[in-house]
């Protein structure tokens, strides 16, 4: 049948015997896929037969009618968060016998596939319907999702419940890539309430010994501002006059995202873009009274404020005074 | 019997107040004077008390502190400095306790050249917790007391329906809450009082006047008939603030004491910097404003 194989146990880490042709010892085999076959280049010997073939045995296609997949590999692993898990189930039947009597199927179990890690595909499963609604990232995701991870193993957090935790760990993980969304924003997204995601924030930091950096003004500006519709003009007016604003200290114990609601008010109401206090507010989740207490401390200096190249529509002496 | 042993100790105690010496580290659990076997489960610290065979008629509780307030007033500074050499934590440095000293020193030689206020102060929060500074840059800058909240045992069950029936100024609402609210005059504090015994006291600006009120409550509760006494007197928490005068940078602070600091101003507008040594956490606000808290 097959010449014998000369199977070396190399003394690599791997210890897998490598079959070589006994005429060339160190000619690279080459593979045919259609046989199964190593052989030899140099002598044309097939050093290996029977062969196991790697590739995928199906391809499936998402235009074609998806009545039976015949693929039998289902998704790919991820080996990352789960652990690892090689158990197998139980589908149900298709045939006649598979019912009993009275119509039920005969094996029912299909639960308790892997029940310590159901709690964490849970939440896997909540923080990704949470990032969809706000369209975040592939990388925020897994950010997010190791952070639940670590939060998880780690057990200090436990009685808190997976949702807040989950939420957390996403506000977490937008900060720490550097585009931090508002609590609000998640709030928006999330069924708990912010005061429960900042316990829980200040929480996993504590727990995980992480800090994140501060949050700015600039951070904000290019989501609000496209959100209103507001052009790339006044979006760079409005960082501008909010980085200024804070160089200067005119708004002491102001939140940044008040600040920068003032901020795209003051450039809105400057350019040919008008915008009213209250859609502002609403885009950024501050109330407007809040955006008028930082404005009145802004419109003072508002001369100093806009950028050096800013084409007014409103001058300055003629912005809204409140 | 259990009056004339409370009178008695708290004679003992205005006794053990003279023997106090500043800056010595105090135990909680004072030394137990001899003639306090009567009464060998209370563990207090020494304060202010009541004279023997004074008339401390309950139906007019508050303004009761006259005739104690004078004598035991010099004690009582003793024993203030004193007490809060006790509630910092151990890990002092030993400047400190001679700043605190020094310091304490300087307030001895106050009161007696203060004027004899009205009987209804006997005290006044301006005791020094001296911060933690090198001796070279004392800051003058003093945190005044703001609340204090303790916890004593009146070591029986108590019939709250009675009392909230019987004594002045009490409140009890079961459905709402499980404890008989009570609030004195004199020091202004409010008290809940358990069902179980146990007594939480908050309100009071200082350490002493916890420990006065606490007593005084429980004295009500005495006078209403029950084996009240006074087990287990413990200061829990203390609230200071003070105002450093100048606006404060907190994204500066935040940069540079980034493993004791939170700030998020979207959560708070102040910034939370818990310090280790000694444990206290303050809130640090853009104002100068800064609010000590601290758990004893």
């Amino acid at each position: 049948m097959c010449p014998a194989l000369n199977i070396h146990p190399s003394g690599d880490a791997l210890a897998l015997p490598r079959v070589t042709c006994p005429n060339h010892p160190d000619a690279i085999l080459v593979e045919d896929y259609r046989a199964g076959d190593m052989i030899c280049p140099e002598c044309g010997l097939v050093v290996g037969d029977r062969v196991i073939d790697v590739g995928s045995e199906w391809r499936t296609f998402s235009n074609e009618k998806a009545l039976k997949d015949p693929s039998r590999v289902g998704d790919a692993q991820n080996p990352l968060l789960n652990g690892g898990d090689l158990t197998t189930m139980i589908s149900k039947g298709t045939g006649a016998a598979s019912f009993d009597e009275f119509g039920n199927s005969k094996y029912q179990n299909r639960r308790t596939m892997s029940s310590s890690d159901r709690a964490m595909l849970n939440a896997f499963k909540e923080i990704s319907t949470m990032a969809d609604r706000i369209n975040l990232p592939r990388n925020i995701i897994d950010r997010t999702n190791n952070l639940f991870k670590q939060v998880y193993e780690q057990k200090s957090l436990k009685g808190r419940a997976n949702d807040a935790i989950a939420s957390a760990c996403l506000y977490i993980a937008c900060r720490q890539e550097g585009v931090p969304r508002t609590f609000k924003e998640i709030c928006a997204v999330s069924r708990i309430s912010k005061k429960e995601i900042g316990r829980c924030f200040k929480l996993i930091l504590k727990a995980l010994e992480t800090s994140v950096d501060l949050i700015t003004t600039g951070d904000f500006m290019s989501r609000f501002c496209s959100n209103l519709g507001l052009p790339k003009q006044v979006q760079m007016a409005a960082t501008f006059i909010a980085r200024k604003a804070v160089e200067l200290d005119l708004v002491p114990g102001r939140s940044p995202i008040s600040v920068a609601a003032a901020a795209i008010y003051m450039a809105s109401q400057a350019s040919a873009e008008k915008k009213t206090q209250k859609e502002i507010g609403d885009i950024a989740g501050v109330a407007d009274v809040t955006i008028r207490q930082s404005y009145r401390l802004i419109y003072p200096r508002a001369a100093e404020l806009f950028p050096p190249d800013f084409k007014f529509d409103t001058p300055v002496d003629k912005l809204p005074q409140l | 019997m259990d009056e004339s042993a409370l009178e008695r100790y708290f004679d003992d105690s205005i006794a053990d107040d003279s023997s106090f010496i500043l800056g010595e580290g105090l135990g909680i659990q004072s030394h137990a004077h001899p003639t306090q076997g009567s009464t060998p489960s209370l563990s207090m610290k020494a304060g202010s008390g009541t004279e023997p065979g004074d008339d401390l008629d309950l139906s007019f509780l508050p303004d009761d502190l006259s005739s104690q307030v004078e004598p035991g007033r010099h004690n009582m500074a003793d024993s203030q400095t004193a007490a809060l050499n006790v509630s910092q934590d151990s890990g002092i440095f030993t400047d400190f306790n001679s700043q605190d000293s020094t310091a304490a020193d300087s307030q001895q030689g106050a009161p007696p050249s203060v004027p004899v206020p009205s009987p209804f102060c006997p005290m006044t929060p301006m005791t020094p917790m001296t911060p933690m500074t090198p001796v070279t840059e004392r800051s003058g800058i003093i945190p005044q007391l703001q609340n204090i909240v303790s916890t004593v045992n009146l070591g029986c069950p108590l019939d709250l329906k009675f009392i909230a029936l019987q004594a002045r100024n009490a409140e009890y609402n079961p459905k709402r809450f499980a404890a008989v609210i009570m609030r004195i005059r004199e020091p202004r504090t409010t008290a809940l009082i358990f069902s179980s015994g146990k007594m939480v006291c908050t309100g009071a600006k200082s350490e002493e006047q916890s420990r006065l009120a606490a007593r005084k409550y429980a004295r009500v509760v005495q006078k209403l008939g029950f084996p009240a006494r006074f087990l287990d007197f413990k200061i829990q928490n203390m609230v200071a603030s003070c105002d450093v005068c100048f606006p404060i940078r907190l994204e500066g602070l935040v940069l540079t004491h980034q493993q004791f600091s939170s700030y998020e101003p979207e959560l708070f507008p102040g910034l939370i910097y818990r310090m280790v040594k000694p444990r206290i956490v303050l809130l640090i606000f853009v104002s100068g404003k800064v609010v000590l808290t601290v758990v004893c």
